[in-house]
């Protein structure tokens, strides 16, 4: 082998490789590549991974994503249909789906996000806008609470807690998300969701709403505080009725048993007394003159009294006629 | 292998490398550098897994296998790609608020994330939510090539999905006792998205951290907790109270009605006792009623005189008497006052 044929073959084999490598690409899972030749597409989009080959030096691979991309919006001040001023915050998941239109229309993955930025914008300002505040924070599936829930809701919120919600937040997005749908295919992009990520009150508006909650919260106290005066009293009205019906029962029951008592007694005395009321009369008479006090009194007695008829005679005969 | 280009050095580094390994010929150097070559292949075509990960295969970038943790061989010279995902190990994701890195304690970093934790709860007042989401990555494949920023992605679907779920209760729900459902409801919704997206995500779970009213507002939330407490207080002391004096009442009432039964029997007892008495005497008195008559009268007549402080003894004839004496038993007109004392004289022996 001369040193000649040694540096052609050398040279040659250069080229080869050369030509090898400008003409297979390795296309990424997740990637898809659209093929230039002279800055014009030509073929069917490569969307499949692996090893692809094209003509070397004249055709120019573009990679795009195949992969679900996300749109952040920036925050907007929005007025609702309600004129609450709220921040609304969306986001959206996107992919390319035809990368020849999205080549022509965008071209860059950087002007996708400005254009898709313009169309969700301006939709999701639309149907904020039209929509009242509850629409757009409570879902359709929205209940309005009942029973105990409501224990610590005020008055004025509860009308607006009744209302049907029609679209709810799900149907907002779907909405939004819709309407953006009918713009994007025409730049190869399709939108997989719209959906709102954060939704607030403007800083003024916040404050406002700080203050009912505090108000709010103070009438719940005091509606509490005074639930439990009405409750204590309540109970110590019960208590009062019951110590009412207990004493005046025993009451009751009191004076029946002593008048049973007394009843009893009564015909155990008649039964016996009764056999000589007179002597009855008479013994009871002499029992209760020896009970009764006779310390201070001064009796007066005549000789005819029976105790004193012997100071004035002795003649029983007498006596006798005299009774 | 741009060999091609200079061969005068190529033949000079050979040159030296037969000069390097002395007496090597050509058939020597041959195997030498094919054994290098080998040694090279080997070594670039093994790799290894950590084991909470999984490796996904790609050959010129189409994904061919995964493989698990463990000592694993590829194709070299880049035909063959590896790319490790940690599958097995659950990541976190913080809402709200920022953990510091282990170790340093419990401290949270006072950065002002109430963008991220402020909402509206369903009665249109703003509360303070924090949470974490713990998630694994169950597909390695998908989690890489079905979507881009995948961390972004569940944490935009985290924030949407405690959004609605937070603004379709009452903030005093969300406050109190639905805590567990919202997380759970959070977690249902999120799993639901992340699925439809063919992110190979599997949440693991969703927690409720603080959740609070707002600063501004939280003074008047415990000013209502203060008030329930009360509340409670008050209706506790009533009863208190009622229970104090209801049993005492019935004891009493318990009491009196023993009492008016003992008095009841009393009565009776008496009354039989007495009307026995009475019989007794009464049958005795039957036998000579006149004698004995007499007795019980004189009988009560001494003792009710030996009691008495005095005893005018007046002749039944006698009729002036009366304008002499005061009958006032203790009151004698004060004329007589030496006739008082000589009365009091009398009745003494």
């Amino acid at each position: 082998m001369t040193r000649a044929m040694r540096t052609t073959l050398a040279i040659l084999v250069a080229l080869v490789l050369l030509a090898a490598f400008g003409a297979f690409y390795v296309l990424e899972e997740g990637e898809q590549a659209v093929i230039l030749q002279f800055g014009r597409p030509v073929g069917a989009p490569a969307t499949e991974a692996g090893l692809h080959f094209k003509v070397p030096f004249i055709q120019e691979v573009r990679r795009f994503d195949k992969r679900l991309l996300i749109w952040d919006g920036a925050p907007n001040q929005i007025p609702t249909a309600g004129r609450e001023f709220i921040w609304v915050d969306t986001t959206a998941r996107w992919r390319i789906v035809d990368p020849l239109k999205f080549l022509k229309s965008v071209a860059t993955e950087s002007g996708a996000q400005s254009r898709l930025g313009d169309i969700i914008d301006s939709m999701v300002r639309d149907h904020v806008a039209a929509n009242p505040l509850g629409e757009l924070v409570r879902s359709s599936a929205w209940e309005p609470p009942k029973g105990e829930a409501l224990e610590e809701v005020a008055e004025e919120v509860l009308a607006e807690l009744k209302k049907e919600i029609r679209l709810g937040r799900e149907g907002i997005s779907q909405a939004i998300l819709s309407a953006v749908q009918k713009v994007t295919p025409e730049y190869g992009i399709e939108v997989i969701d719209v959906r709102i990520k954060r939704l607030n009150y403007v800083e003024s508006v916040r404050e406002k709403v700080y203050v009912r909650m505090i108000s709010e919260r103070k009438r719940i106290a005091a509606r509490f505080r005074s639930e439990g005066e009405g409750r204590s009293a309540e109970i110590l009205g019960n208590m009062e009725k019951e110590l009412r019906e207990i004493r005046s029962g025993a009451y009751r029951k009191v004076q029946e048993i002593r008048g049973k008592g007394d009843a009893t007694a009564t015909r155990v005395y008649g039964g016996a007394y009764g056999r000589d009321p007179e002597f009855y009369a008479f013994s009871r008479t002499l029992e209760s003159l020896k009970e009764s006090q006779n310390k201070n009194s001064v009796l007066v007695l005549t000789t005819d009294s029976d105790y004193y008829r012997y100071l004035k005679e002795a003649n029983p005969s007498r006596l006798k006629t005299r009774r | 292998m741009p060999n091609g280009r200079w061969p005068n050095d190529l033949e000079m580094v050979i040159e030296r490398l037969r000069r390097q390994f002395l007496d090597l010929n050509p058939g020597g150097l041959r195997l030498f550098l094919t054994g290098l070559v080998i040694l090279i292949l080997l070594w670039s075509s093994w790799y290894t897994v950590p084991p909470e990960a999984t490796a996904v295969v790609q050959r010129f970038g189409r994904v061919m296998r995964t493989a698990g943790p463990g000592l694993h061989f590829k194709i070299p010279f880049g035909v063959e790609r590896v790319r490790v995902v940690p599958t097995a190990r659950v990541l976190k994701e913080e809402f709200g608020f920022r953990a510091l890195a282990a170790g340093q304690r419990g401290q949270r970093e006072r950065e002002d994330l109430s963008n991220e934790s402020l909402m509206l709860t369903g009665d249109l007042n703003v509360i303070d939510v924090r949470w974490i989401v713990q998630y694994r990555v169950e597909d390695p494949v998908r989690f890489l090539f079905k979507l881009r920023d995948q961390r972004q992605t569940l944490r935009d679907i985290a924030e949407a999905a405690m959004r609605r779920v937070v603004g379709n209760r009452l903030g005093s729900d969300v406050l109190t006792v639905g805590r567990v459902a919202v997380a759970s409801e959070v977690k249902e919704d999120m799993q639901k998205t992340l699925s439809a997206y063919e992110t190979g995500i599997r949440l693991v779970t969703v927690e409720l951290q603080d959740v609070t009213p707002p600063d501004p507002v939280k003074p008047a939330f415990n000013e209502v907790n203060e008030a329930r407490q009360d509340l409670e207080r008050m209706v506790n002391q009533a009863q208190e109270q009622a229970n104090k004096v209801i049993p005492k009442a019935s004891g009493e009432a318990k009491q009196v009605i023993a009492e008016a039964e003992g008095y009841a029997t009393e009565r009776v007892n008496q009354a039989q006792g007495e009307a026995a008495r009475f019989l007794a005497v009464l049958s005795e008195y039957q036998r000579v009623p006149e004698v004995t008559r007499r007795r019980l009268y004189l009988e009560a007549a001494s003792k009710v005189l030996s009691e008495a402080k005095g005893v005018y003894i007046v002749d039944s004839e006698q009729r002036a008497l009366v304008p002499w004496l005061s009958l006032d038993s203790g009151g004698i007109p004060p004329p007589l006052k030496e006739e008082k004392k000589l009365l009091k004289e009398e009745k003494k022996p």
